[in-house]
């Protein structure tokens, strides 16, 4: 994968963003590096609060974010920019991650590099990390080491000497502790005291273009400064992570703590979020609306257009887009606790297994589960997967899990039509869930990715961690922020669209703007244009279409909406009331005497089409407009051909 | 000096790494972790799925049965 001739330079750092997380031109530019679990992410929150933007690199898939560093110090500004690079072990380009870092610190054009590079290195596995460090020295770079995780270096029996490791690497080694806030003031004087120099001289390499070669002298030099720097603290080991993975990873526990903790994220995020959801769903649809009403009455506005407008595509657009925030705040603090606890690697390796037959790794596991609570989430979630790739596909897979708002269709549709086997229906639903999401993982994997390797099992179990609830809020806080910023928008002007549609009257003698109903609308002529093209499947009716063209929208407004096209009462309960009735009537008629298997084609269909649009918006902020697209795509395509095929099938025996 | 691969040592005994006949990319990453000629490891857990928990240089890692099986120690 490679960069887009575009140069990645300092400039690209005031790009759009937040407005506040944009420091002025003339401060200085530190980027923050170093491994993965060596306390970067924590260091950067600390250091720039919520003062924060995150997205793509420019041309890459690489999520970068980017602060301000507020210095207490006279600076030209007080501020200094500040970039978090991904994590990574060398500027060795193997993944999209490292070769992003590499450029921004090696290939640019001396005047294009940061000012300063400050490495976290991890004191308890200090080796490991100082072969970035090793690297950056080699480049001519400013460098100012932050040793993180001392403490626990010192439970496991090893004293680091920060001046020790200064003297051995030849640059600045500022001890720090980001969780407890400490250390922070002389890292900013550190890095303060380093712009106002120039560079130390790099460190000297052999005579050699070697790889290997380079890479035992790096090894050497390592070893050297670990061996001049570390003294045995006298202390006894801890080993609360041993003891605790001798149950979490074992062969058979394991798993079933696994499925212990997938459960209570599915439970979080249905049953503790829906009752916020519903709560805000009321507070839209009444309060607001009656105020907005009222307000519109007062000024002689009320019966016309503008009502509509505003209540129903206005606010209607904006209350869905504010009900998905409780879910979605839910989900970002479960997987930042997750993952700060360090117990996310843990259920990677138990699942790992079971995912890398369908050519995932066990982490994706996450998403696809939070998927089935509802797929906006899920596709958030799968930002745990460190690969571009395998990120992808997962996005591409989270529409195939069916969510609880699809749920609501299949209990209704089922009780009506299939009675008391309406749960052995639903039931079903789910297994074809699965079943479309190992196959087209199957298909996509064995098509467009066949050269995705299958990268065996390796990964690295950093000591488990209380997570720091402070931090935890404030990610969790900048990714609904950005969440809302781009989702709201989609999702607000297609609520609108919707309801334009449904405001034109068709034909003279239905009424006003905004005074027809459904069945008289643009809209209804839209739905009944498209119908035909469902003979195949048993259930072409404009009722029908038009119930799934809203679904398009939301699944959650399929029964109301469906209620509206019958101008008839939404059903309450169970039995499906009127609306069921009706119901009944229009399949008997679009399926030739063949009702349920065009029930059946119906709900697999709902069941595989595009989920909604909040969820569009989500794929197109993790993968790009081209991919999502082309799930949608997929999606479609799925959906039919199934459906076809259950109606044809079905039909001949039912 | 008995040359055995990483999937047939005994549990907690300590064992020098010699080499890993795995891709490049692979072998980049257990180096990157510390697993590379001349490191000291010894195997400390079985894991679900089939793998082994490693410990080297203070770090805990997780390898794939076959991963295992194509790393070659000697007695340290």
């Amino acid at each position: 994968m490679s960069l887009e001739h575009r140069a990645p330079s300092r400039s690209t750092l005031s790009c759009h963003g937040a407005a506040d997380a944009i420091a002025s031109a003339d401060a200085p530019v530190v980027a923050l590096a170093g491994t993965p679990n060596a306390g970067k992410s924590t260091l950067f929150n600390a250091l720039t609060g919520l003062r924060v933007t995150t997205g793509n690199w420019p041309g890459t898939t690489v999520e970068v974010s980017r602060g301000v560093w507020r210095t207490p110090r006279e600076s030209a500004s007080g501020e200094i920019a500040l970039i978090d690079l991904p994590g990574a072990y060398s500027l060795d380009p193997m993944s999209p991650d490292e070769e992003l870092t590499r450029n921004l610190l090696v290939s640019v054009p001396r005047a294009e590099a940061p000012d300063v590079v400050v490495v976290t290195v991890d004191a308890a596995h200090l080796a490991r990390s100082l072969y970035l460090v090793a690297q950056v020295r080699e480049s001519g770079l400013r460098v100012v080491v932050a040793l993180t995780m001392v403490d626990v270096a010192r439970n496991q029996g090893l004293d680091v000497d920060a001046g020790e490791l200064a003297a051995a690497l030849g640059c600045p080694v500022v001890a720090i502790d980001p969780r407890r806030r400490r250390g922070i003031d002389e890292l900013t004087g550190a890095v303060l005291q380093q712009v106002a120099q120039p560079p130390a001289s790099p460190r000297a390499l052999p005579e050699t273009t070697d790889e290997l070669e380079l890479a035992d002298d790096r090894f050497a030099w390592i070893d050297a400064a670990v061996q001049r720097a570390t003294s045995d603290s006298g202390q006894a080991r801890v080993n609360w992570s041993d003891r605790i993975d001798r149950v979490v990873t074992a062969p058979t526990l394991g798993p079933l703590v696994f499925l212990v903790v997938m459960w209570l994220v599915f439970q979080i995020t249905t049953t503790v979020a829906a009752p916020l959801q519903d709560a805000l769903d009321t507070f839209f649809s009444g309060p607001v609306s009656d105020a907005v009403s009222g307000g519109l009455t007062s000024v002689g506005l009320g019966e016309t257009w503008v009502h509509g407008l505003l209540v129903d595509g206005l606010i209607a657009g904006v209350g869905m887009v504010l009900t998905f925030a409780p879910l979605m705040a839910l989900m970002f603090v479960l997987l930042a606790l997750l993952e700060d606890s360090g117990y996310l690697a843990r259920a990677a390796v138990v699942t790992d297994r079971m995912m890398r037959s369908i050519g995932l790794p066990g982490k994706a596991f996450l998403p696809l589960v939070v998927g089935f609570g509802c797929n906006v989430p899920a596709i958030s979630a799968t930002r745990i997967l460190g690969d571009a790739r395998q990120r992808l596909l997962t996005v591409l897979l989270v529409p195939f899990t069916s969510c609880s708002a699809r749920l609501t269709v299949y209990v209704m549709v089922g009780t009506v039509f299939f009675g008391r086997a309406a749960g052995t229906v639903v039931f079903a639903m789910y297994l074809v869930s699965i079943l479309f999401v190992v196959l087209v993982g199957l298909v996509l994997r064995k098509t467009l990715w066949r050269s995705m390797g299958t990268e065996p099992l390796v990964i690295d179990l950093p000591p488990y961690q209380v997570p720091t609830l402070r931090l935890t809020a404030a990610v969790a806080w900048s990714r609904l922020a950005d969440f809302l910023r781009r989702a709201g928008g989609v999702i607000v002007l297609t609520v609108m669209l919707v309801w334009l549609f449904q405001s034109i009257p068709a034909q003279p003698g239905a009424g006003g703007f905004g005074e027809v109903d459904v069945e008289h609308s643009a809209y209804a002529v839209g739905a009944k244009a498209i119908t035909p093209v469902f003979e195949p499947t048993g259930f072409a009716a404009w009722q029908t279409t038009s119930a799934l063209i809203v679904g398009f929208v939301a699944k959650e407004t399929v029964i109301s909406s469906w209620s509206q096209t019958y101008a008839v009462a939404e059903p309450d309960g169970s039995g499906g009331g009127e609306l069921g009735a009706r119901l009944i009537q229009t399949f008997h008629e679009s399926s030739g005497g063949h009702p349920l298997p065009a029930v059946l084609a119906l709900l697999v269909f709902l069941l595989a089409y595009t989920p909604c649009v909040a969820t569009l918006a989500a794929q197109r902020r993790e993968v790009g407009l081209k991919w999502t697209l082309f799930g949608v795509a997929v999606q479609f395509t799925v959906a039919y051909a199934s459906a076809v095929l259950i109606f044809q099938v079905g039909r001949l025996f039912w | 000096m008995e040359r055995i691969a990483l999937d047939q040592v005994p549990m907690n005994q300590s064992m020098t790494l010699l080499s890993a006949d795995v891709e490049a990319p692979v072998a980049r990453r257990l180096s990157a972790l510390g697993l590379r000629r001349g490191a000291e490891v010894s195997v400390v857990q079985r894991l679900s799925g089939g793998g082994r928990l490693v410990l080297v240089a203070g770090s805990r890692v997780a390898l794939a049965k076959g991963v295992l099986a194509a790393m070659t120690v000697a007695a340290a």
